[in-house]
């Protein structure tokens, strides 16, 4: 595939951007880790709160920077025209580096309690998670969001030709700039601000992201396995409709304990438990759209990363996030490091991996490198997904035990007790970290130098990766046999067993038992197996998955599979 | 009808629907949250709520100013390095807050809180006057005081003036105060303190800990250098002052003795026995350039005349450092 038009290659910038920042913000994870083993790191030089601080923004930012760049280079595909106004793209590129660069200055000033109060809005750093950034800075967001919206549907064609997916991105971008709005307004009373900062949180990820995901990972299957348009679109429709549907009552999971009334807790347990529906469909449909053709991958990475930001989002957003939606389970997880597993999987795997993805599929036809060496992609993938799995592992155990000391035992923090029992886990976090940072780095050289490095020698298949070395010893293991409908259905349900269990692991926090006899052993059995068991299911399911893509290269021809159920295509007449 | 062709999309009327669904279910959800914020909810509001002459509202943009999102949370929400505050007050009190809140790098004695309960604001609001009073009141504090005090703490030293310190406790009082619906869920477990902490953290971790409280207490040194470090640490004076010439909260005591001080006024003064008295009895009374006034609560009734004099001396002894 070549560039067909040339503001197309406005996306490459934005890509190179979004490595920078996914590079500091790993970096800042590294610290915050340190910090959480040992507080007085850094302390007084850049405490806690400001790491954590940079680390939550520059990860918002480098994945607006994704999507921006992935909207650039498929929008003019879908309009079948230039975009239009680059020169306010290019405005939208440097406002970003301003953006970035200003929220590194203003976000330290919370450490001298400086918060830039104006006319009742504080314009330097507002100190809310999420949003911590200050009014300037989210003013210049929000116009950088009505760029963005600008252009996109400037350049789409007229709506009424629209498809499903010119509907998914224009939504998405049209939201995302008017979510933003409700976080720009000073609230003085807790139960109320909270309840509008989610608005902005929920409603962006839950709303607006995974809007422009299921779009985005539609059309990049389009592009890449050349599946027809109309199939996709029944995908991105049915998706977009079941998030929207699910995802506005099932905000009310934000409001169980905020100061809002009891009746939240019926309405975001009900809705937010459909939350998964349309994530089980997304990965229904990528194994459909990867296994209805078999044309051997052209570009793995930019596949593989597709692939885990598809599974990553049905186990982190999915099914962690379903065993922690419901008021009963909830009440545990809420507040502990349960929390950051999810939100770690659901955030990096789910957008993040979107993000790489639409680099490593970009990237070379930019660079006309369409033979690039696919190894380093490869090995960064398996680093980063192994990280961040080994992330969500050790904060969901070390959040099992937080529940049982601080919550059960009633030790506070004062008394030092519960980092203390917190240790072990603690200590997993930086190791899990160092393994994702390199990943993450390698991911990132590859990408910075995709197309400028030395090309394999002549005589050699460039991509041997994909054909030769590792196809090698699979037909012994059956590792690379076709998957089928119906293992791939096996395979999710067994993810769901385990978020099953890992569900009635926060469930059985509530049985007198453990709540009033202080035995830990059910909630902890229950845990000890449910996470490493969803995690190591997942990663199997991805090698596996994987395996069986990259035999086709090495099959001759492909053998009859049953792929159960085609593609249910809508009407023709 | 046809659809799939001449650009019309098949998803149209099954688009319309799902806007159709969409709207009714923002209704409801607009109609749920009207019901949440009605006044009839009964939920507290921060402008009704004050400690002394500090209102809640301020408060709450202390907490943001400082980011205290960032590494606590309130109400379940924010980063999870330090513990959740939504009953802080509740459980500690605004003494041992206030206390805490100024120098949070370590954590306060027992001394140290019963030198706010000074406070006509304390007392009034806490209705404790005495130590006692007020631990049997807060049994948490006292929990804290006996385990910690005096130990260094997680928390890095925040340049909090007094009013930010108390804005900050009366935002506390109004979370406190608020109806989060159960949440933080009740401790219901029947074991004893010592069996919890088996249970945390297993019968060897606990063993040092156990040992601690064995230690004597110091009967009051006769060496006055002595007694005074004693004095200074067991009234959690270090907590704000090192030994060195570093500035933690208040300024450092290394060299101190015997050197002028420039004063917020303009004026210098040079620190000796009179001086350093005077700033442990009203430490108001002079307060030195580059310092906020009001954060250091005044010993004249803490201390008695020798026990001033015995951390004079502990002073003149660290005239060299």
């Amino acid at each position: 595939m070549q560039i067909e038009y040339q503001t197309q290659r406005l996306s490459l910038r934005f890509f190179m951007l979004m490595l920078v920042l996914f590079l500091l913000q790993v970096g800042y994870g590294l610290i915050l880790a340190t910090q959480h083993i040992d507080p007085s790191v850094q302390a007084g030089t850049m405490n806690f709160n400001i790491a954590r601080a940079e680390h939550l923004n520059l990860g918002i930012l480098w994945i607006l920077c994704g999507f921006i760049g992935a909207i650039l280079f498929v929008g003019p595909l879908l309009a079948r025209r230039e975009m239009v106004a680059p020169w306010l793209i290019k405005l939208l590129f440097y406002a970003l580096i301003f953006i970035a660069v200003w929220n590194f200055f203003t976000l330290r000033l919370a450490q001298y309690g400086i918060a830039g109060w104006w006319h009742g809005q504080p314009w330097l750093q507002q100190g809310l998670e999420y949003l911590e950034a200050g009014r300037i800075a989210g003013v210049l967001v929000l116009v950088g969001f009505a760029i963005l919206a600008y252009v996109v549907l400037r350049t789409f064609p007229p709506v009424r030709q629209w498809n499903e997916i010119h509907w998914g991105l224009g939504l998405g971008v049209t939201a995302l700039m008017a979510v933003w709005v409700f976080g720009l307004f000073y609230v003085a009373r807790l139960d109320l601000q909270e309840y509008f900062r989610w608005f902005v949180v929920h409603y962006w990820v839950e709303g607006v992201w995974e809007v422009i995901h299921i779009s985005l990972v539609g059309f990049l299957l389009v592009l890449m396995f050349k599946v027809d348009i109309k199939s996709v679109g029944f995908a991105v429709f049915w998706g977009v409709a079941l998030v929207w549907l699910s995802g506005l009552i099932g905000n009310a999971h934000h409001y169980f304990w905020i100061g809002t009334p009891e009746f939240w807790q019926f309405w975001g347990s009900l809705f937010s438990a459909l939350e998964p529906l349309p994530l089980v469909f997304c990965f229904w449909h990528i194994y459909l759209d990867a296994h209805t053709n078999r044309r051997p991958l052209e570009n793995a990475p930019a596949f593989y990363f597709i692939l885990g930001s598809v599974v990553l989002e049905q186990i982190g957003a999915g099914i962690l996030g379903f065993s922690m939606t419901f008021a009963l389970t909830n009440v545990w997880s809420h507040g502990t490091w349960v929390t950051p597993g999810h939100a770690h999987l659901a955030l990096f795997g789910t957008f993040g991996m979107l993000g790489i993805a639409a680099a490593y599929y970009a990237v070379p036809i930019m660079r006309k490198a369409p033979d690039y060496d696919q190894r380093l992609g490869k090995l960064g993938f398996w680093l980063v997904l192994t990280g961040v799995l080994g992330l969500a592992f050790a904060f969901a155990l070390g959040g099992t035990v937080q529940i049982y000391v601080y919550r059960i035992l009633g030790l506070g923090w004062f008394g030092g007790d519960v980092s203390r029992a917190m240790g072990l886990f603690k200590l997993l976090l930086p190791m899990f970290g160092i393994v994702f940072t390199v990943g993450a780095g390698i991911l990132a050289y590859d990408l910075f130098t995709l197309g400028r490095r030395v090309r394999a020698p002549a005589g050699t298949d460039p991509r041997g990766a994909i054909h030769g070395e590792v196809a090698m010893p699979r037909g012994s293991t059956g590792w690379g046999r076709p998957l089928s409908g119906f293992e791939a259905g096996i395979w999710l349900m067994l993810m769901w067993v385990f978020g099953g269990v890992i569900t009635l692991g926060l469930l059985s926090f509530n049985l007198p038992r453990v709540r009033v006899l202080a035995d830990p052993t059910l909630p902890y059995l229950l845990a000890g197996v449910g996470y490493p068991g969803l995690l190591l299911v997942t990663l199997a399911f991805v090698w596996r998955f994987l395996a069986s893509l990259e035999a086709r290269a090495s099959l001759p021809a492909p053998t009859v599979v049953a792929v159960d159920a085609p593609l249910p295509l809508p009407a023709r007449s | 009808m046809s659809c799939g062709t001449g650009g019309k999309s098949c998803e149209t009327p099954r688009r319309r629907g799902a806007f159709v669904m969409l709207g009714i279910m923002t209704l409801a959800f607009v109609a749920l949250s009207l019901f949440s914020f009605m006044k009839s909810r009964g939920q507290v509001t921060p402008d009704t709520v004050s400690y002394g002459p500090y209102r809640a509202e301020d408060g709450k943009r202390v907490f943001q100013a400082y980011n205290c999102m960032g590494c606590h949370t309130m109400v379940g929400n924010g980063a999870y390095l330090g513990p959740d505050l939504t009953r802080e007050y509740e459980q500690a009190g605004p003494a041992w807050l206030a206390a805490f809140l100024p120098s949070a790098g370590s954590w306060p004695t027992a001394a140290a809180v019963r030198a706010q309960l000074q406070d006509p604001v304390q007392h009034a609001d806490s209705g404790a006057g005495t130590i006692e009073a007020y631990e049997s009141k807060f049994p948490d504090a006292a929990t804290r005081v006996a385990r910690r005090g005096g130990k260094p703490s997680n928390m890095p030293n925040l340049p909090l003036t007094r009013d930010e310190t108390g804005q900050l406790i009366a935002y506390l009082k109004y979370t406190s105060a608020m109806n989060t619906e159960g949440w933080p869920p009740r401790v219901e477990a029947e074991a004893g303190p010592d069996e919890r902490l088996r249970l945390a953290l297993g019968v060897q971790a606990i063993a040092p800990a156990a040992a601690a409280p064995v230690a004597p207490p110091a009967a009051g040194p006769a060496d006055p250098v002595a007694r005074g470090a004693q004095l200074a640490k067991d009234n959690g004076c270090t907590a704000c002052h090192s030994t060195t010439r570093q500035r933690l909260v208040g300024p450092g005591w290394g060299g101190l003795y015997g050197s002028r001080v420039s004063l917020a006024d303009g004026s210098s003064v040079v620190a000796d026995d009179a001086y350093l008295a005077e700033s442990i009895r009203q430490p108001n009374a002079k307060i030195v350039a580059g310092y906020p006034a009001s954060v250091m609560p005044g010993y004249d009734t803490l201390l008695k005349n020798d026990e001033v004099d015995a951390i004079v001396a502990y002073l003149h002894s660290l005239e060299k450092q």
